[in-house]
């Protein structure tokens, strides 16, 4: 029993790590533009057919690694300054505006590399034995990388000078534009670097997945639900809600069925929507 | 002078030579069928039977002399947009029949406006059974096709545990009753079934849950992306190694989606396999090659949807009007030669008996193991 708890729980740290990695750039758009990327699903997408394109043409998946998440971010680079930055305070405008980005980046995929699924390898095919159990290395893989990326960004918007300048703006941007911050050039520089997040994620989860065309959705709205629960607007939020939608999902999954799982995290997300409406993080913060 | 009469002597040539077919009204059929929205892989298979069955009835001189031509419409993998679509074709453009859809609940909201129009839907994808109508024809296999053998194979050869797992919807809820009778018959047990929603993308627990469960075959009715990603994060568990894997609804679409090595020796009953060294297939996917390049894969999609219109061509070839009722009459306890051997369409249940083969994957291709012979439908009408 001790062993079987132990690895419920590591399959539960698995999934809940996968969550946050996706949900990451989503929520540093929205935490820090307000801006309700429904685009995500298909930045992921792209990063996973980046790493595609980089083991197609030889190339190995520590290249796409790095190459992934910057050609994404120019991406994102690219769609902030023709789309994304007409819609500031717009919020109803940004969703329509970007659910049409994911519906054109989508086809886009389609035309080029046909509707089939792809197959990408992992850089390692190894499997670890956990408590008598098999486990796949690359799954610790991606719980390090989720890992290192929660603490960058904690680091990076919180103790450096750039995310002040960031979180500044978010505040008052008229003040903060009078202290000589470059307000437009950090909404560019924040958008790519969540697309980026998006595209790291893509690479990183694409040999654990279908790599098609259709491929975005499936991790959008758990990456909702997570923002939703944990609290919108700040990065500590989504680590919350992660760990409430994935932890759920995984440990129902487990003992009762995928199905089960999906009533309880939905339900359980109402639930904390109804009565905390600013999310776990949020309504404890405002209470302190 | 003489160059005038010579061009008026060329012109009514052409126009004789080019209007030798086009003198009479072509012989329409609406295909209703995912271009779009997430099942455009088997509306293009769809497709490419429908295709070339057009071309070869038209090479021949069509249907009485007319000419088959096929509308194509985008059902966006919706049911409600093939509905619109369904309308547009039957009443706009007075088809006689419409091929397809590939989803079930596509066709159960499409069966309305069918009778209602009193004009046949030629449904070529396999399904839970069930949808009977003097103006339904199936031409696919329906669980008893798919399991009958299948199930007191992997019983005999693989061990007599077994776990169902798949989407929650109504084709694997069928499967699986269907199932579970066969396994009870073949001396098995269940010894678990599991449903999930659409959309999962993590299977860890359940994986965990079929390794406890102690579980020799896995009858596993996932379709399509999420069914992909079920096998890749499997085999990573290694889950593959102790269980085999019974891929209900598996065809060459899957093929190349797991990479080398991957996947192997997962088995199903299809009514049609590309590899298959027959005669009739080898010259089946040789014409489609030649139609639409050497690279073409073509999977059982491919040729129930082409038996379907070669099915309606006999049908009208000695009837004296060609119109909808005369179609549907035609069908009707119809024998036609398909490039797996002899199909018979049920007078009264309107579903087919045909070749069933068992295959397993092996390398990148499906390998038939056993030609089961001609296996009648259990339609499920009542």
């Amino acid at each position: 029993m001790g062993a079987d708890l132990v690895l419920a729980l590591l399959d539960a740290a698995n999934f809940v790590l996968a969550i946050i990695l996706v949900a990451m750039g989503l929520m540093v758009v929205f935490g820090m533009m307000r801006i309700i990327n429904m685009a995500h699903g298909e930045l992921f997408l792209l990063g996973a057919y980046a790493l595609l394109v980089v083991q197609g043409l030889g190339g190995s998946f520590w290249l796409a690694l790095v190459l992934g998440p910057l050609a994404v971010g120019l991406v994102g680079w690219l769609l902030e300054v023709l789309v994304i930055r007409h819609l500031y305070g717009r919020v109803l405008d940004s969703i329509l505006a970007t659910w049409g980005l994911s519906l054109l980046i989508r086809q886009a995929v389609i035309l080029w590399f046909g509707p089939q699924s792809k197959v990408v390898a992992a850089p390692f095919d190894l499997r670890l034995d956990i408590m008598g159990q098999p486990f796949p290395a690359y799954r610790l893989f991606i719980m390090a990388v989720s890992l290192i990326v929660i603490l960058f960004c904690f680091w990076l918007f919180h103790r450096t000078r750039l995310g002040l300048a960031a979180r500044a703006t978010i505040a008052d941007r008229a003040t903060a534009e009078a202290m000589g911050i470059d307000s437009r050039g950090l909404d560019r520089l924040t958008f790519a670097f969540g697309a980026g997040l998006a595209g790291l994620a893509g690479v990183v989860m694409a040999p654990l997945l279908s790599v098609d065309p259709q491929m975005g959705l499936g991790f959008l709205i758990p990456a909702f639900l997570a923002i939703l629960t944990g609290g919108a607007g700040e990065l500590m939020g989504v680590v919350t809600g992660g760990v409430v939608v994935g932890g759920s999902q995984s440990l129902v999954a487990r003992v009762a069925s995928p199905a089960v799982a999906e009533l309880v995290v939905l339900g359980l997300a109402i639930l904390v929507i109804r009565l905390l409406p600013n999310g776990l993080v949020g309504h404890f913060r405002q209470r302190r | 002078m003489r160059s005038g009469l010579m061009l008026a002597a060329g012109l009514a040539f052409g126009l004789l030579g080019g209007t030798a077919f086009a003198q009479e009204a072509p012989v329409k059929l609406g295909a209703v069928l995912p271009f779009s929205g997430g099942l455009e892989l088997f509306g293009g298979q769809a497709r490419l039977g429908i295709d070339l069955a057009v071309k070869e009835i038209n090479d021949a001189g069509g249907i009485q002399g007319r000419p088959v031509e096929v509308i194509y419409e985008d059902n966006q993998t919706d049911p409600r947009t093939s509905v619109e679509r369904a309308t547009k074709l039957t009443r706009g453009d007075g088809v006689i029949a419409v091929l397809g859809p590939i989803t079930s609940n596509a066709r159960d909201a499409m069966l309305p406006t069918m009778e209602r129009a009193k004009v046949p839907l030629l449904y070529a994808t396999n399904y839970e059974g069930g949808a009977c109508s003097r103006y339904v024809f199936a031409f696919n296999s329906v669980p008893n096709q798919e399991l009958a053998e299948l199930v007191p194979y992997l019983a005999e050869n693989r061990g007599k545990k077994f776990f169902m797992f798949g989407a929650d919807y109504v084709w694997p809820q069928k499967m699986f009753e269907t199932a579970a009778g066969l396994v009870a018959e073949a001396g098995g047990e269940v010894v678990g079934t599991e449903f999930t929603p659409w959309g999962v993308t993590e299977f860890a627990p359940v994986v965990r849950r079929i390794e406890e469960s102690g579980a020799d075959v896995l009858l596993f009715a996932l379709p399509g992306a999420d069914g992909i990603t079920f096998i890749r994060q499997a085999e990573d568990f290694g889950l593959l190694e102790d269980v085999t894997v019974g891929f209900l609804g598996f065809s060459e679409d899957y093929l190349g989606a797991f990479g080398e090595g991957k996947a192997q020796d997962m088995w199903v009953t299809v009514p049609f396999a590309a590899a298959d060294p027959s005669e009739g297939v080898q010259y089946f996917t040789g014409r489609l090659a030649e139609m639409a390049g050497p690279d073409v894969v073509a999977s059982h999609y491919t040729m129930t949807h082409y038996n379907a219109v070669i099915a309606v061509a006999e049908a009208l070839e000695g009837s004296e009007t060609i119109d909808a009722e005369a179609l549907v009459d035609g069908l009707e306890g119809l024998e036609i030669e398909t490039p797996t051997g002899l199909l018979s369409i049920g007078a009264e249940d309107h579903h087919v008996t045909m070749e069933m083969f068992l295959a397993h994957t092996v390398g990148d291709g499906l390998e038939v193991v056993d030609r089961l012979g001609r296996l009648a439908p259990e339609a499920g009408c009542n």
